[in-house]
């Protein structure tokens, strides 16, 4: 654009995609207000938003895809790439304290005064939980697993073995998709519902946020995927790649603490289906 | 940094008329941190506008007892007859937006988005930010939260139209107690803008983490630098547990869920708690950059290295830090343990002391100095005195058996426009006359900017000193109406609101004064005081400047 | 300290009778263009006020005119004209030292006192302290007197002339000769006892209120979902008014509050004039505690039949 630069940051041309991702955005949560008071375009604004957020940040992702390509991510915008992955899980960590805020309250001191809950945990509305050890045990294997499949990745990648590339990744996105299915299916068959008291709304909202990620996560490695298969990353340069590695571990973490705490020690000695 | 600056002015001046995008692309698609500066400061300014507005539309209310004005102003809102209740419903959407607006859409995004963006670049010797089209992003997300919030006011929130929930959103008033879409409007509102924010600050601590030209060691950058990185940190970390408590309010509205409900064994002391979590960082991250843009210009009219620098910049750290550990101060009266009240109200005294060192060593800064009273240098006297006033204040509501008589009274109220609109934006202001010749390349005048700090002194002090009074007295906040007892002071205050509402006026002269027939500024207009970089640049600085990274040297010292 | 009158004889209280005090002008409410606290009608009240009045103000006082003082110096001494040629210190460690420490061991002389009035503020209730159950709702109050007869008082704030109608079916403020001022005028107050430790337990049945009254030193939030408890200990004879202190939905301005502190005796003839009004000798007498003890003389009161009165 200007002058000729002569450092390695990355400069960038104008750029009409963050409107876009803004408009979509306001679109949906505008949507969704309408659709949550059964308002005129209820039906379709939300979807509305949803499509054009999703394309626009499909835009913008494949542009970074494509400014990789051009060299623009020279070592130091890779470093911001890294503090910037770092700090968005930071924050992503403190989402979650948000919730485990709420779960720790309602389990520390159940309310005496609700009849739903009359002061024991969990609430006396709930007839029985989960049992931790049947099929959330098994997803927390395999989400241990799919983390040493990604890792599996990611030292193939490094050592130039393409093939283990795209076999570990492809192995995590199925212990993925897996997990979210499992996951799914325990909703359906859980034996309490979804809100109606401190139980139903703690777990669900916050197994629930990690099912979000997961999805999320998930679509992150199956982009890797693709790329992977495009003959994308390098052993040296493969930061998309290890964003969603970082993001994918995480994910798996914040299982780990929802396991112990939400899972076991949050329905310990009581009935379970 | 001085002898920096002549090597460095050679190579500014070769992209002197670097060519900038046209129009639309300039200001719908930028990634020019300046650029994006100068729409968080318009966009800043204008809802600096309504939200004082506002808070006229309030003091008129509030200068007698009685209603007076809300059944107007329900009607302005588009109310068709409104019944008694829709009208007191007005006081009610009329504190929330302005207390929103002022918090969420003036304060942080002039001073974070608007000079953060602007300088922080600049002043760490950096091209433009880390992320500049994240950057774009977090612009616009702001400016959608401002439209998600003024989508509010004219939908159904309860009572009447519009969000009544104050400012702090608390639960059950914000969900059983308000049916309607208003407040789902308002929480997307800040879902939106805190996300924006968020993004802002993985931008900033990226930024200066790693955009530090060659020789500017950490314990180097200027502290407006070190302000916002602390700044951003504590965004980071705070805004996302905002963002899970106003999660749970709107499932809790729309989906069933029972957060905050005691039906359902919820708890409404669970949402004060996440959100003051949040929202007591929230007050310093609106302070914080004012401590440094006070610490740059206290060092430049004093042609003085800042005093104390490192004790400075960590006092900011060690504020940051405490910050998260006091939030129930805000909640003394909501039913804690007495013990739980005696850690709160120790700890909370424990932030007097870095912000006395801050204090302290401004005047010291200053002490023995060649001090020139610019318009800046008034404005950041006029903030350390204000801050001081509003700080000490705050120690007396920090005592939680004190704060049981004056929790939720105008001595509230006066304690944080004191630190808010007395600090926070007289900081604003001297921000403004500091830097503004440098981002528009005119001068301003130096005599309509001291006019406008002396009638804004006048008027703000009149407005909110006497609210101290009030609130010993016992008025309580969120009032539309009043005792006759408190008649007195309430007409001081809306005169003080007349007064103040002048000095703003004052303020658009003196901007229309500067494009119209303000003198061009030169690159380095406050003089030898003025050392950190972007005196070293043009004014306005090129389009991008640093094209050749400044060399910091080894021997200067901020 | 206020001794509550002699108890009155049985056959009085029995009869149950009130007629609503007049409140003193300028006492348990604010005063015209006052500047301070209002006056203190409970022990914690006045260490309060002690405490802001003899230890807080001085102290920020004098650390804002400090600071103010400072800055004049620097502009008449500093400044460019005075002072050409500017120096160039940027350390003092003995200083910083001195304003980091100094400010510590104020904060110290601060927290002391204040930790003590917590500390007292939230001593328990006497086990036989007279309960009182206060709940908000959008936007009156009910007081509920589970240790008299569990009866209930409805307290709406008096509809105020010239304005519209905020209440539906309560009069105008000053339409009594013993009405307060407007905006903290109720229909029915909630009375009690002078003199002895009161258990307030404090809820709300929609959302958030909190019962407030400053000149009795007294804020605590009414939640749904929780019981909020403290004791209250009014030392004198009077009526005090205090506010809805929580953002409560449109007419949260609209909810005063008013107590009215009667003798022992005058407080059960008041009891009496309820339907379902009790007195229970056991609970109403004998509660000797450090607080203040009623003089009243054990089962006293307990002779009196629970009286059918009329309700108001
Ligand atoms: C910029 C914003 C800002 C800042 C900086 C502060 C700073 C402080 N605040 Fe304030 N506060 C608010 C904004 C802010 N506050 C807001 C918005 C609310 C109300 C929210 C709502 O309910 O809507 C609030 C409410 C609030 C409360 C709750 C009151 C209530 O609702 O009942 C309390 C209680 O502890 C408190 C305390 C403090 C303290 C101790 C500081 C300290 O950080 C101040 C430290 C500074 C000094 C003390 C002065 C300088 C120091 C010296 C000169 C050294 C010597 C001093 C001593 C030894 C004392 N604040
Ligand atoms: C930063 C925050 C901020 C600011 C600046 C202000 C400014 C003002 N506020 Fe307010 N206020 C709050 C934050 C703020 N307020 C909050 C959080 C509440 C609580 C809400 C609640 O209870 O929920 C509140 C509540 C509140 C009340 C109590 C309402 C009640 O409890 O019933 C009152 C009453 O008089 C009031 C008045 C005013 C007045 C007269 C001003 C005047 O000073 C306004 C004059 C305007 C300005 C001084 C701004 C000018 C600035 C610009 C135009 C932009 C400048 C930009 C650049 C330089 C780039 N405010
Ligand atoms: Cu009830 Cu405010
Ligand atoms: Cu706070």
């Amino acid at each position: 654009m200007a002058g000729t630069k002569h450092h390695d940051y990355h400069i960038l041309p104008p750029d009409i995609v963050p409107l876009l991702t803004t408009i979509g955005a306001l679109t949906f949560t505008s949507g969704m207000v309408l659709f949550m008071h059964d308002m005129p375009g209820g039906a379709f604004v939300p979807w509305l938003g949803m499509a054009l957020l999703l394309a626009s940040m499909f835009t913008w992702f494949s542009k970074i895809v494509n400014e990789a390509h051009a060299g623009d991510h020279t070592p130091v915008v890779q470093l911001h790439q890294r503090y910037g992955m770092i700090l968005f899980i930071a924050s992503e960590v403190m989402f979650f304290a948000g919730w485990f805020w709420a779960f720790f309250d309602f389990s520390l001191f159940p309310s005496e005064l609700s009849e739903a809950v009359a002061g024991q945990w969990p609430p006396k509305a709930v007839e029985a939980v989960m049992d931790p050890f049947d099929l959330p045990l098994l997803n927390t294997l395999i989400l241990l697993c799919s983390g040493t499949t990604v890792t599996w990745a990611h030292h193939a990648l490094i050592h130039g073995d393409r093939e283990g590339l795209k076999m570990g990744l492809w192995a995590t996105v199925l212990l993925g998709i897996l997990f979210t299915s499992i996951q799914a299916y325990e909703y359906v068959h859980a034996p309490f519902p979804f809100g109606q008291n401190t139980y139903g709304s703690a777990f669900y909202m916050a197994t629930g946020f990690h099912g979000f990620h997961v999805i999320v996560g998930t679509i992150m490695l199956i982009v890797c995927l693709v790329r992977a298969y495009k003959g994308d990353f390098t052993p040296r340069q493969h930061f998309g790649f290890e964003a969603a590695a970082w993001y994918w571990h995480f994910v798996d973490v914040v299982w780990l603490f929802l396991f112990v705490a939400v899972y076991i020690w949050g329905g310990w000695g009581y009935p379970t289906h | 940094m001085a002898t920096t600056a002549d090597h460095f002015q050679a190579h500014s001046e070769e992209h002197a008329h670097d060519h900038k995008p046209g129009f639309f692309a300039r200001w719908f698609m930028s990634t020019n941190h300046k650029d994006i500066g100068t729409m968080y400061l318009i966009f800043a300014i204008i809802a600096g506008i309504v939200g004082g507005a506002f808070s006229g539309m309030m003091r008129v209310e509030l200068a007698d007892p009685g209603i007076q004005y809300l059944d107007t102003f329900a009607r302005w809102f588009g109310a068709t007859n409104p019944d008694f209740n829709s009208t007191l419903h007005v006081w009610n959407v009329l504190i929330t937006a302005h207390g929103l607006i002022m918090v969420f859409f003036m304060v942080m995004p002039a001073i974070i988005g608007g000079f953060g963006n602007w300088f922080v670049p600049i002043m760490i010797g950096a091209p433009d930010m880390a992320f500049p089209r994240m950057n774009n992003i977090s612009f616009w997300l702001t400016v959608a939260g401002f439209i998600s919030l003024l989508c509010s006011a004219f939908v159904p929130g309860g009572t009447g139209l519009g969000a009544g929930t104050g400012w702090t959103v608390y639960a059950p008033l914000s969900t059983t107690g308000s049916p309607g879409p208003a407040v789902d409007f308002g929480i997307f509102s800040l879902h939106l803008a805190g996300a924006g924010s968020i993004m802002g600050a993985i931008n900033f601590i990226t930024t200066i983490f790693n955009m530090r030209a060659p020789g500017m060691t950490i314990h180097k950058m200027p502290l407006f630098v070190w302000s916002v990185l602390v700044t951003a940190f504590l965004l980071l970390l705070a805004l996302p547990v905002l963002a899970a408590a106003i999660t749970m309010l709107l499932t809790d509205r729309n989906f069933g869920t029972t957060f905050f409900d005691p039906a359902g064994g919820g708890d409404p002391v669970l949402y004060q708690h996440l959100f003051w979590f949040f929202g007591h960082p929230e007050v310093y991250i609106m302070i914080l950059p004012g401590f440094g843009i006070i610490s740059q210009i206290v060092s430049t009219f004093s042609k003085k290295p800042v005093f104390g620098y490192l004790g400075m910049a960590y006092a900011m750290v060690a504020i940051g830090v405490v910050g998260f550990i006091v939030w129930a101060h805000h909640m003394y009266t909501s039913g804690l343990s007495v013990n739980t009240k005696m850690y709160f109200t120790a700890a909370t005294m424990v932030i007097a002391v870095p912000t006395g060192v801050k204090i302290f060593s401004w005047i010291a800064t200053m002490w023995g100095g060649s001090v020139s009273f610019k318009s800046p240098m008034v404005w950041a006297l006029g903030f350390i005195f204000l801050f001081t006033v509003g700080g000490v204040t705050g120690v007396v509501l920090a005592n939680g058996g004190v704060d049981d008589n004056l929790h939720d009274t105008y001595y509230v109220v006066a304690h944080f426009h004191y630190v808010l609109s007395l600090g926070a934006v007289t900081a604003l202001f001297a921000a403004f006359y500091y830097w503004f010749p440098k981002m528009s390349g005119r001068m301003h005048s130096e005599f309509l900017a001291h006019l406008h700090f002396w009638v804004f002194f006048i008027g703000v002090n009149l407005i909110f000193f006497p609210m101290h009074f009030l609130g010993l007295q016992g008025m309580p906040r969120r009032y539309p109406d009043y005792a006759e007892a408190y008649a007195l002071w309430n007409q001081v205050a809306t005169d003080g609101y007349m007064i103040m509402a002048a000095s703003i006026g004052i303020w658009f002269v003196n901007i229309a004064y500067a494009f119209v027939a303000g003198k061009k500024a030169e690159d380095n207009y406050w003089g030898e005081g003025a050392t950190t970089l972007e005196w070293t640049l043009t004014s306005p600085p090129p389009f991008h400047q640093f094209e050749t990274l400044p060399v910091i040297e080894e021997s200067h010292h901020h | 300290a206020v001794a509550p009158e002699p108890a009155a004889a049985p056959a009085q209280a029995a009869a149950g009778s009130y007629t609503p005090m007049t409140p003193t002008p300028g006492i348990g409410m604010p005063v015209d263009g006052g500047i301070g606290f209002q006056q203190q009608f409970s022990k914690l009240g006045e260490y309060g006020e002690w405490i802001h009045n003899a230890v807080l103000l001085p102290i920020i006082g004098v650390i804002s005119v400090f600071v103010l003082v400072l800055l004049l110096i620097i502009i008449v001494r500093y400044n460019r004209r005075a002072n050409p040629v500017p120096s160039k210190t940027s350390h003092h460690t003995v200083l910083e030292v001195i304003w980091t420490l100094v400010p510590v061991l104020i904060l110290v002389g601060i927290a002391i006192p204040s930790i003590d009035l917590l500390a007292k503020q939230y001593k328990p209730a006497p086990k036989d302290a007279l309960t009182i159950k206060v709940t908000g709702n959008q936007w009156f109050w009910t007081y509920g007197y589970p240790d008299n007869g569990d009866f209930e008082v409805i307290s709406n704030m008096l509809n105020l002339p010239g304005q519209p109608t905020i209440n539906n079916g309560v009069r105008e403020v000053g339409s009594e000769p013993w009405d307060g001022p407007s905006h903290l005028e109720v229909d029915n107050r909630m009375v009690v006892p002078v003199g002895e430790p009161i258990r307030l337990q404090i809820t709300a049945s929609d959302v958030i209120h909190s019962f407030a009254v400053p000149s009795l030193w007294f804020k605590l939030d009414a939640v749904p979902g929780r019981i909020n408890e403290k004791v209250l200990v009014v030392e004198k004879p009077g009526v005090y008014y205090g506010q809805c202190s929580e953002l409560c939905g449109a007419k949260h301005g609209y909810m005063p509050i008013a107590v009215e502190a009667l003798p022992r005796d005058k407080y059960n003839a008041w009891v009496l004039t309820h339907a379902g009004g009790a007195i229970d000798g056991q609970k109403a007498a004998g509660s000797e505690t450090d607080y203040l003890p009623g003089e009243q003389p054990a089962g006293e009161a307990s002779e009196a039949p629970a009286a059918e009165a009329a309700a108001e």
